[in-house]
């Protein structure tokens, strides 16, 4: 009987986990809407975007600048900001599981370094490959992410015969501060003009931006997340270890090579379009795992909700915060998220101290 | 079931680990693996589960080569258990066995089906980690982590189980709990066993068949009884072993000999004992343990013992339970009656006869008390219904020499013939059915020997120690008898 309610219990603690999620990011994309130095009241807010997404505005006159306010500049920017913190957030938990390291998240093993040194050639030289268009920028920024993922993994084959945890962290950080100071050099070979945007773009953000920026990223985050979400289930049996994995039935090495292009699509998009945001692949998976349990079946879409709705209110503070100037969105969760992490380190290690 | 031909593989291919191996296992054997830290145990193990690639030769499981089939169809045949029991982050145990349902899994969606709740139920319940369901793993004993390890490999439904020292990190009560669920499935769903065991008493009890690994190549495989051949597992394992019977189940067990065990002190045996006598009891005991055979109430079989006694019940003594009232008597003396041979009379303790002597440089020592009022002729037909007086004959023998268990039977054989020669020249009576006595009917015996120099397998009357036990037994226990006799008169 207990076991039963228990079960029941868990069952529909998830669900509340999701309808939380959900209202959560409803509420912060209405909230990254309606918080600006131009207060435009909720029901016009509504009402553009029902009649721009599916025609059905019900009011009869809108002013054409507050239209213009929401449709073309807060809303794509509220959307690429979900956007991107959910594939960051996705990329960590799924680079996280496949590690097994808590740790891991697309900065920590430099797939973001590689990947921002891509983008970064194509904002300086300012080519385009013919066929790419505008997906130049984001196929550069994942291409070069997933090599560098490559380059990080060719290293610590090289140094030791495990696929050894601390090794893959300290590969990936070595390699992220070689091509940061590729970056660098880049810089300072150009001029002042183009320095600032780099800098600037390197500090990460998901302003004035507009659709273009939504569209860039949405193609490779769709199929970035439907990859990692199918391979649940062999993410939750790498727990176990590669070989054991191997032993219920996994093809480990199949399974390896989908998890990690699809992680690197979502990060490589995600710095391609905002530039470089830590601390969000790291912390949000690490506090979904706290309350749902490490399944993955939960922590993967459930850390992309988060994740989307934490990167707005980031964003939200960071143009409040000395407004009428904004802050890198990047600063704001490097703040947040670094003290959080180091929190959650310590509560771990106190938590298990206790348990021991 | 699984047919390994011609198996060479290893780290690298030049210099392969194992080599040429050839073995079969049948459905439904638990086939046990055995051989000294780097004879090639795990390399065997990782070329059978496909974690190391073969350099030569071909696994077959039921006649199809295990590499042709891909990694979920063998999943849904092999399952396997290892001494790795590390899990990353905290799965709790019903999500870690769930995880061997993986290759079932159907649909789109891949969830669990009721079929597999059930399974996964029922295999947590078999092994006993239904109670831990909810909690996380990684909180777990080791005992524990194993047992919902095992639990994950039996939810596969396996035909074949692979196992590699799977009660490692285990103490006796759970390493046997687990082999003996194994046991049971292998006997009830015929599964097959292939396992790497590195206790060989264990391999012994568990294992069908036992394969003996040296160096890359097979020593031996068969039977449990290989594990009897002493000299193939001291060339194995460069240590000394001997083997002995269980004493339940027809299996052998090993012993080790440590290699700088040589006796401490040579004992001189005349001088290396105290002897405590009173009308109560009778105890001798030794500066060292000696191996000792006896039929005493308390240390009866073959053992190493230091103390020996020898007490005094009343005539009418209710012997319903004389092992744990001669134990309480022997507490409350200060005898411990792990380390003692205890015998009983009704004997008056003053009459007892104590000889020492040295007969061809061997010493000997003697402790006798006898009445014969309860003479039996062993040779007659006897009435068992006849009401027994007390009177017994206990026999305490301690001998200088090193003799092996054949031996001490041996001189058991030496010391009653000289018993029954005294009975018989003393003309003492079975006075039931009036002939010659060979004995009375509750004689103890015990045998206590140095086990110094060189070890002799006879103790017989062709031998010195033989001759010397008959002797000084003769001469003791008449005139024990002829004392008992007098007082008669």
């Amino acid at each position: 009987m207990q076991k039963l309610s228990t079960r029941k219990f868990l069952n529909n603690r998830v669900v509340w986990l999701y309808i939380f999620s959900g209202g959560l990011v409803l509420s912060t994309i209405l909230l990254g809407l309606f918080y600006s130095s131009v207060t435009i009241p909720i029901p016009t807010i509504l009402h553009i975007i029902a009649d721009q997404t599916l025609g059905l505005g019900w009011m009869q006159e809108v002013p054409g600048n507050e239209e213009a306010i929401i449709w073309n500049i807060r809303f794509p920017r509220v959307l690429l900001a979900f956007f991107v913190g959910a594939s960051l957030a996705l990329a960590g938990a799924a680079f996280q599981g496949l590690l097994r390291n808590p740790l891991a998240d697309p900065y920590t093993i430099g797939v973001s370094s590689g990947a921002a040194l891509g983008a970064v050639f194509v904002i300086f030289f300012q080519f385009t490959i013919i066929g790419l268009g505008n997906f130049t920028l984001p196929i550069v920024s994942i291409v070069c992410g997933f090599l560098t993922l490559m380059l990080v993994f060719g290293l610590v084959r090289l140094s030791s015969r495990s696929m050894a945890i601390e090794t893959i962290i300290l590969a990936g950080i070595i390699i992220g501060a070689f091509l940061g100071s590729i970056i660098s050099l880049i810089i300072a070979l150009g001029d002042r003009d183009s320095m600032m945007q780099i800098i600037y773009w390197l500090y990460g953000s998901v302003g004035m931006r507009g659709w273009n920026y939504v569209q860039l990223i949405v193609p490779f985050m769709l199929a970035g997340s439907f990859m990692l979400i199918i391979h649940y289930r062999e993410l939750n049996a790498l727990a176990l270890g590669e070989d054991a994995a191997e032993h219920i039935g996994v093809n480990v090495k199949k399974g390896k090579i989908f998890i990690l292009v699809g992680a690197s699509l979502l990060t490589g998009a995600s710095v391609a379009v905002s530039g470089s945001i830590g601390f969000v692949g790291l912390v949000i998976p690490h506090l979904v795992r706290l309350v749902t349990g490490p399944n993955h079946r939960h922590v993967l879409p459930l850390s992309m909700l988060l994740g989307g709705s934490f990167l707005i209110l980031a964003d939200i503070l960071a143009r409040t915060i000395i407004a009428p100037k904004e802050l890198p969105i990047g600063v704001i969760t490097a703040l947040i998220g670094a003290p959080l992490f180091a929190f959650l380190l310590i509560r771990d290690r106190v938590g298990r101290g206790k348990t021991r | 079931m699984i047919e390994v031909k011609n198996l060479s593989g290893g780290y690298s291919a030049d210099d392969p680990i194992v080599k040429g191996l050839n073995f079969d296992i049948q459905q439904g054997e638990f086939f046990g693996l055995l051989g000294p830290n780097g004879s090639g145990k795990t390399t065997l193990f990782k070329l059978i589960t496909g974690t190391l690639p073969l350099t030569s030769g071909e696994i077959l499981l039921d006649n199809t080569s295990l590499f042709s089939l891909s990694k979920l169809e063998k999943a849904r045949k092999i399952a396997v258990l290892t001494q790795e029991s590390h899990v990353s982050f905290d799965f709790t145990v019903e999500e870690i066995v769930s995880l061997g349902r993986y290759a079932f899994q159907k649909g789109i969606l891949k969830s669990l089906s009721k079929h597999d709740k059930n399974i996964i139920n029922d295999v947590m319940e078999l092994a006993n980690v239904t109670k831990y369901r909810f909690k996380q793993f990684r909180l777990l004993s080791g005992g524990e982590k194993q047992r919902v390890l095992l639990a994950k490999a039996l939810a596969q439904e396996p035909l074949l189980l692979l196992l590699d020292e799977p009660t490692n990190h285990l103490d006796i009560k759970h390493s046997l709990y687990m082999l003996d669920l194994l046991k049971e499935w292998q006997r009830t769903k015929q599964l097959t066993i292939f396992s790497i065991l590195h206790d060989i008493n264990i391999a012994a009890l568990y294992a069908d068949r036992i394969a003996l690994l040296h160096e890359g190549t097979f020593l031996d495989i068969g039977e449990v009884e290989v594990l009897r051949k002493k000299d193939q597992l001291n060339k194995l394992y460069e240590v000394d072993i001997r083997t002995q019977s269980h004493p339940k189940v027809p299996k052998p067990q090993i012993l080790m000999t440590p290699r700088n065990e040589v006796s401490v002190t040579r004992m001189e045996l005349g001088k290396a004992y105290q002897m405590k006598q009173n009308d109560d009891f009778i105890h001798l005991e030794f500066d060292q343990p000696l191996r000792t055979i006896s039929n005493g109430v308390i240390g009866e079989g073959i053992q190493w013992v230091k103390h020996y006694c020898n007490f005094h019940v009343d005539k009418n003594y209710d012997c319903s339970s004389p092992k744990d009232e001669l134990e309480g008597w022997m507490r409350d003396n200060g005898i411990p009656p792990e380390q003692a041979v205890g015998m009983m009379t009704a004997v008056q303790l003053k009459y007892a006869v104590v000889r020492t002597a040295k007969i061809e440089n061997i010493q000997f020592i003697t402790v006798v008390t006898a009445g014969v009022g309860n003479a039996v002729d062993i040779s007659q037909e006897g009435d068992y219904e006849r009401e027994y007086k007390i009177g017994t004959i206990n026999t305490m023998v301690f001998v200088d020499a090193h003799l092996t268990d054949g031996a001490l039977v041996n001189a058991c054989m030496s010391a009653t013939e000289a018993k029954t020669k005294a009975l018989s020249d003393l003309k003492v009576k079975d006075p039931f059915t009036n002939t010659i006595a060979t004995s009375t009917s509750t004689d103890s015996l015990l045998i206590g020997v140095t086990q110094q120099g060189e070890a002799t397998p006879y103790a017989g009357s062709g031998t010195f120690v033989g001759k010397g036990i008959g002797r000084i037994v003769y001469e003791a226990t008449r005139e024990a008898i002829e004392s008992e006799l007098k007082r008669k008169i």
